[in-house]
């Protein structure tokens, strides 16, 4: 972020301090849909969490911090390790991706629409289906390495695979953040920095970077989190081999039949996101004063 | 474990009044956590008489059967699939509901039937399946009273193994296992611990099912090193992966490993290892909450027909529980004898059913994750 203060716009800031006031009821059907399909299953969880499993599946009320000490095992530890990477490489991957082209289509494009449109395409077929194509794609033998004279290369089933498979499923979700906040901005104080003096780059990293930022935050946010949680790419393209928190919790969940065990590590994965999202929400809370 | 054992001494193995809570608030739970339970009571709530919500293992009914059926009952299916007995167990213990029929392996009908999670079956609908199941498939020891379950396949778990791919011809788990250091990332294993585990304690010369902490320990560590040269874990499309060659073998089932030896025209072989292994039956099992349970017992008798059986063994490839000579002159000869699709008795002596202990299953789902993580 720049030293220099950006100029603020009076108007829009005014608006939202002393903006028309709704009534709360509105927030209603809002608050009964996170209250009973998320609150509640949470709440199952933690409950859950606390409790042992014996036999086949069965639950023993026995309130007892267990699980989390048997969680507390640097083999686990490696795991939720090797999910944060997985979520910051999808993070920044997305990103590297993600930002020139959101640039492109809000500053120079001709047909946005067309063009978001394509971002968006892709969500019309099944997850499922898309990381199944990339089995294919990532083949040597696929016909288009081939016809190149690239068929030399070993991707498929390795973490390279999850990592690409990863940043190819999210990368809407970061484009589109990063699009509403690009589009939103003035490019006139591009103009007037360079005007002044900077070279494009300096007026990149001085104007656009901090007033793109809200959008950088969100679609990371919007990645983060659901790839920490993420199952098939894991799966499919790395062959199953590589435990990831997902993978572990529904290993927990179908194979192992230990539900207590597989709610404390859901609930570790929940405690370590509302860590970071206290983060977050700090960091964007300093960011409101550079406002969007 | 020390406090899981004195739980299991003081509460008993099973009976624990948790019905209510894992009907209603678990099902909520599963719903969040996986996704895919909603399917089932979404699709449930469709079913109409006239129906029949058949969940079963993938590829597992030839394609044929299905209209067949329709077009001698009337009734249609819908088709849903699980990928192990443990994801149908987890399902119908969330409250999933509406499964007219589903075919699990023996030792989850075991489990299942303790779990009252079973209808029983009414034999008086099933003059096909008295008058013409080999009787030494009657009252197994999974379901000694015949009660919950009718037998609709068994084979057993080995390898295969590409022969125009590699030189060896291995015959046990010891030169199976060897493969894969000599060719990295060219074999896969089932993607489930109790037969990659299992089948490694044969080879160590314990029991299939050993829930022994020091024989599992030893197991571990011959299963750690082999991680990076495994090419995949994969139940389900690996037997598509080594007939097209993207793998050259892989621990798997009888019926895959001849499906492969059919789509390559024989080269490649199944073996069930010389040291022992797996031997399975799987079963139809009309699950709690079937809206249809006329149909589940249609469908059964239907295919325990000569003919629609040997249709369905035509394209399984397994073994089929209906008596020999009702078979011969439905079946084609070659899969009647082939010992892949119906090993020899003898064969069979060697080899264990799946009954793996609650503690032995922690212990392998512990050793599980390390091999997933190393």
């Amino acid at each position: 972020m720049s030293s220099a203060p950006l100029p603020e716009k009076k108007g829009r800031r005014r608006l939202r301090a002393g903006g028309p006031r709704y009534p709360g009821w509105l927030a209603l059907p809002a608050v009964v849909w996170y209250g009973v399909f998320f609150l509640v299953p949470i709440g199952i969880m933690a409950v859950y969490s606390f409790q042992l499993t014996v036999g086949y599946g069965d639950i023993a009320y026995a309130w007892t911090t267990e699980n989390f000490t048997y969680l507390w095992d640097p083999l686990y530890g490696r795991i939720f390790w090797r999910t944060f990477q997985l979520a910051a490489i999808a993070t920044l991957g997305t990103l590297l991706v993600g930002f020139p082209l959101a640039y492109y289509i809000a500053r120079y494009a001709r047909r946005k629409t067309l063009l978001l449109l394509l971002v968006i395409v892709p969500f019309w077929t099944s997850f499922l289906i898309r990381t199944y194509s990339w089995l294919v794609i990532l083949d040597p033998d696929f016909f288009l390495w081939r016809a190149l004279g690239l068929g030399d290369f070993e991707i498929l089933y390795t973490t390279k695979a999850i990592y690409i498979g990863v940043v190819y499923n999210y990368l809407p979700l970061m484009v589109l953040p990063l699009y509403a906040a690009l589009e939103r901005m003035d490019w006139s104080l591009v103009e007037a920095a360079q005007d002044l003096g900077d070279s494009s780059f300096r007026a990149f990293r001085r104007v656009t970077l901090p007033l793109s930022l809200p959008g950088v935050l969100a679609g990371s946010l919007l990645v983060f989190i659901p790839v920490t949680g993420e199952y098939l790419v894991p799966a499919i393209l790395g062959g199953d081999k590589t435990a990831y928190a997902g993978n572990l919790i529904a290993q927990q969940f179908l194979e192992a039949r230990d539900w207590p065990f597989g709610a404390a590590i859901a609930m570790v994965v929940v405690g370590g996101l509302t860590i970071a999202l206290l983060v977050y929400a700090k960091v964007l809370g300093k960011q409101e004063q550079y406002g969007g | 474990m020390s406090d899981h054992e004195q739980l299991l001494a003081s509460i008993g193995e099973r009976r624990i009044d948790r019905k209510g809570f894992i009907a209603g608030g678990a099902a909520l739970l599963a719903a969040a956590g996986l996704g895919r339970v909603p399917d089932a009571f979404g699709a449930a709530s469709r079913g109409e008489a006239g129906e029949l919500f058949y969940y079963n293992w993938a590829d597992y009914v030839n394609p044929k059967t299905y209209p067949a059926f329709t077009k001698a009952t009337g009734t249609t299916v819908k088709k849903e699939f699980f990928i192990s007995n443990e994801a149908l167990q987890a399902k119908l213990k969330a409250g999933a509901r509406g499964y007219d029929l589903a075919a699990p392996t023996g030792y989850m009908v075991a489990i299942l039937a303790a779990d009252d999670l079973l209808t029983p079956i009414n034999w008086s609908k099933l003059p096909n399946v008295r008058r013409n199941i080999d009787p030494k498939f009657r009252k197994l020891p999974f379901d000694p009273q015949d009660r919950y379950s009718v037998p609709k396949d068994w084979g057993t778990t080995g390898f295969v193994y590409r022969t125009d791919k590699i030189k060896e011809r291995p015959k046990s788990w010891e030169q199976f296992f060897a493969l894969f250091e000599k060719y990295p990332k060219k074999f896969t294993l089932l993607d489930g611990s109790p037969e990659v585990i299992g089948s490694i304690a044969v080879m160590m010369g314990y029991s299939y099912n050993t829930d022994d902490a020091g024989q599992l320990n030893k197991v571990k560590d011959f299963l750690l090193p082999l991680k990076p040269n495994v090419q995949s874990l994969d139940s389900v499309t690996y037997k598509q992966k080594i007939a097209g060659g993207k793998a050259f073998g892989g621990l798997g089932w009888n019926g895959d490993g001849s499906y492969i030896v059919t789509k390559t025209k024989g080269k490649a072989e199944y073996v069930v290892a010389a040291e022992g292994g797996e031997f399975w039956v799987d079963s139809y099992v009309i699950p709690v909450g079937a809206r249809n349970p006329d149909a589940a017992h249609a469908w059964i008798n239907f295919v325990y027909q000569p003919k629609i059986n040997a249709l369905e063994t035509s394209y399984t490839y397994y073994g089929s529980p209906v008596k020999r000579e009702r078979l011969r002159g439905a079946l084609a000869s070659n899969i009647l004898g082939n010992t892949d699709v119906f090993p020899a008795p003898a064969v069979v002596k060697k080899l264990e059913p799946n009954n793996i202990s609650p503690k032995g299953t922690r212990l392998r789902e512990r050793i599980w994750t390390e091999f997933k993580s190393a």
